[in-house]
């Protein structure tokens, strides 16, 4: 009996230790208490590096100003670990009125039932103008359940001098030409033995999205709310031919088993050895930290299409604006999002050199060479697979970076690579 | 309450039942009785609210589905063994979780061999080697767990690591541009030297101070009887640290069982699945994909096939009279 018993609380002990892994699903974040009948209070988070500064406070003190007795309570979120934060704090019966959500998180918050629809209200958040891309992430079985906010996508960064050197005089503006630039610059700077016409690493699974998307393919096809993974389709796997076609033919030297982060490629990118690399607009601000001459030398063009003089179609990352559900300030939050996606507003965004969520202007983005190419691009936004379990696809094992790496390194043939990429990818959004 | 008072009881004191002067109990006042127990009943508390009470909630969630609506919407679903046999029925988590008893045992006996060696070596060393290496191994042990990550993702990195140039710089050519992490067994035999390399500096500091415990003189007497350094280490040393060793096996067969911040921090479980360990399928069914029901019936199975493994030790530990608290 004592044996017993001491075995159990040995039991305990572990069961402790063990469930410290799943813990996190019990504690609510530490809000402060709601705020007394009479003045009220609207808490909004939005991410840390969205919104500008001034756009907030000048926002904040607008909407104040017009609602009497209501505070703003504004608070930054980090994107780290926030899918779990949101989580517990759309739980909570002190739930925040607004939320910004990465557009790729937004179906299974959307498809749970947990945030507001919004789908009467299209109209008054500025519908007309909202980035097709960004409203598909917010959309679940025909309803809007959140708003575009703001969206970037990727192009080619490059080098002027050592285009120039190379003798190239306008940017690429087709496959065909672009695989010609990687041949002359390898050409021109043959005496460098570390140099990288195209550093591409193996698992940039964003780029490969595009060449899938400008052969006519898709990484999964849509019926209703199911989706199914179309990777085995001739068209994805000519994306994916295309991928190694140009890993092969740049001479890149970056890892076939990691992606664009690991290591950062703009560090890469500042050590002068690179001619191009598909990043977002604001890598070159990461590169120039460690040499700032770079900034003036780099400049931008739109991934170029397989079609001549077209721009391939672009994965645009961003976020979405929501209500929750559990919110019980919805009027004042409807408010608010009412003002956030205004033309005034929106404005601010593309002078901070992202493309704005709910308008069409785009022309504060035109001035910068590099922010340019990302407005051209954006023409022909895609957005990926709107379904809850494609959150789970980016927070963990993604099936297409080792679909990339198992095809690039040999390790499978691409039927073999594509199969399994497609069982993973339907494993993951039949949500088990 | 009488749970508490059991669990008092279970945690160390011994029963007054089993004493020779029980008979004399039933003539004490109930109040001298009681006070021992209501002294520790606060700890008591505070025990069950803070580590009971979470342990029975992952019992009772893994019978329940609660997704992101359930959870946030408040509903209880009960689903019996739907759990269960949602992620028993996976062939996948019969391969993941032999790969996590393999690693696990991998890990836990380089760690003890390496802790044992550096313990006696300690005994050895000259008094300033020794404080050099003790704070060596001191300062690998406060490092932080993902600064070291970082630091070993550098050394074995494919095109900028240390340890390529190195190889490559002593003669070895086909170093250059090795990848450590092609196959899931490389990624884990990296993963296991590097929580190895975290682990031995406690293992080699409790195992020490077990050895010094032993008095010099029962060295010389051994050595007075022509004994050897194996015969001196299994008269003298064994004894002494045996206890200790018993324990640490214990706790760093919990330790690296749920290792779970330096193998995704390596390569997120991959290539492939091919690192994946048990703390990582948890993560990745359960909380990456708010299956919170699935993920404590995941946590569940891990508690069963710990004490499975664990069986022997936590009676060894519960009836050696070394370790009685």
């Amino acid at each position: 009996m004592r044996v017993w018993s001491k075995a159990l609380v040995g039991g305990v002990a572990i069961a402790l230790a063990v469930s410290g892994c799943a813990g996190s699903s019990g504690d609510s974040p530490s809000t402060s208490s709601q705020a007394p009948s009479g003045p009220r209070e609207i808490t909004v988070w939005l991410m840390n590096g969205s919104a500008p500064k001034g756009l907030l406070d000048s926002l904040n003190k607008e909407f104040e100003s017009t609602h009497k007795d209501v505070k703003v309570k504004y608070e930054e979120q980090q994107w780290n670990g926030i899918q779990d934060k949101l989580t517990t704090a759309l739980a909570s019966n002190d739930a925040p009125d607004l939320i910004e959500i990465g557009n790729t998180q937004a179906p299974k918050f959307a498809s749970e039932g947990v945030l507001e629809d919004v789908t009467a209200d299209a109209d008054s958040f500025n519908g007309a103008n909202w980035l097709p891309s960004l409203k598909d992430s917010g959309s679940w079985d025909g309803k809007q359940y959140a708003v575009p906010f703001y969206a970037a996508n990727r192009e080619v960064l490059y080098r002027k001098d050592l285009f120039e050197k190379a003798g190239i005089t306008t940017p690429p503006k087709s496959r065909q030409e672009w695989l010609d630039a990687i041949t002359k610059l390898k050409a021109a700077n043959a005496s460098d033995p570390e140099f990288q016409a195209l550093y591409l690493p193996g698992q940039n699974w964003y780029t490969l999205a595009s060449f899938i998307w400008d052969e006519g393919g898709d990484i999964a096809k849509k019926d209703g709310t199911k989706f199914t993974a179309s990777l085995s389709t001739p068209e994805a796997k000519a994306g994916l031919e295309f991928y190694k076609q140009l890993v092969d033919a740049s001479g890149t030297k970056a890892p076939k088993d990691a992606d664009e982060q690991t290591p950062e490629q703009a560090g890469i990118y500042a050590q002068g050895h690179v001619a191009m690399m598909i990043a977002l607009p604001w890598e070159v601000a990461t590169a120039a930290k460690s040499d700032p001459s770079i900034k003036d030398k780099t400049s931008a063009f739109p991934i170029p299409s397989k079609t001549a003089g077209k721009t391939a179609p672009v994965f645009q990352g961003g976020s979405d604006l929501a209500i929750p559900a559990n919110s019980k300030d919805k009027d004042l939050a409807k408010d608010y999002l009412k003002l956030i996606t205004s033309d005034k507003y929106q404005a601010e965004f593309a002078k901070a050199g992202m493309i704005p969520g709910t308008s069409k202007d785009v022309s504060a983005l035109e001035a910068d060479p590099v922010n340019a190419a990302m407005a051209a691009a954006s023409k022909n936004g895609h957005a990926l697979p709107a379904t809850p379990g494609w959150a789970t696809v980016e927070a963990g094992q993604n099936p297409l970076k080792d679909m990339l790496t198992a095809y690039l390194t040999g390790a499978k043939q691409i039927d073999a690579a594509t199969k399994d990429a497609d069982d993973a990818l339907n494993k993951a959004f039949s949500g088990s | 309450m009488t749970t508490t008072v059991d669990t008092a009881r279970s945690a160390g004191t011994p029963p007054p039942a089993a004493r020779p002067g029980a008979r004399r109990r039933a003539r004490r006042p109930l109040a001298d009785v009681a006070v021992p127990y209501l002294m520790m009943l606060p700890a008591v508390v505070l025990i069950v609210a803070l580590l009971g009470w979470p342990a029975i909630q992952v019992l009772l969630i893994s019978f329940r589905k609660l997704d992101l609506g359930e959870l946030v919407k408040g509903k209880v679903v009960w689903v019996g063994f739907d759990n269960y046999t949602n992620v028993l029925s996976d062939p996948g988590f019969w391969e993941i979780g032999l790969r996590t008893v393999l690693f696990t045992a991998g890990a836990v006996v380089a760690t003890l061999l390496l802790g044992l060696g550096i313990a006696l070596l300690m005994r050895h060393l000259s008094r300033w080697v020794r404080i050099v290496l003790q704070v060596s191994l001191v300062l690998a042990w406060a490092t932080p767990i993902i600064a070291t990550t970082t630091v070993f993702q550098w050394i074995f990195d494919q095109q900028y690591g240390i340890l390529n140039k190195t190889l490559v710089k002593l003669g070895f050519d086909s170093f250059q541009g090795h990848s450590w992490f092609s196959t899931g067994g490389d990624v884990l035999i990296v993963i296991g030297l590097l929580v190895v390399w975290q682990a031995v500096p406690f293992i080699a500091f409790t195992l020490y101070a077990g050895l010094i415990g032993t008095s010099k003189d029962l060295y010389e007497a051994v050595a007075l009887d022509g004994a050897g350094g194996w015969q001196a280490f299994r008269a003298v040393s064994w004894p002494a640290v045996k206890p200790l060793l018993t324990m640490v096996t214990f706790l760093s067969v919990l330790w690296d069982f749920k290792v779970i911040a330096q193998v995704w921090a390596m390569r997120q479980g991959g290539p492939d699945g091919g690192s994946t360990t048990l703390p990582v399928l948890l993560y990745l069914r359960g909380i990456a994909a708010s299956h919170f029901g699935i993920a404590s019936a995941v946590a569940v199975l891990m508690l069963i096939v710990l004490v499975a493994i664990t069986w022997r030790y936590m009676r060894l530990l519960i009836r050696s009279p070394e370790t009685e608290l």
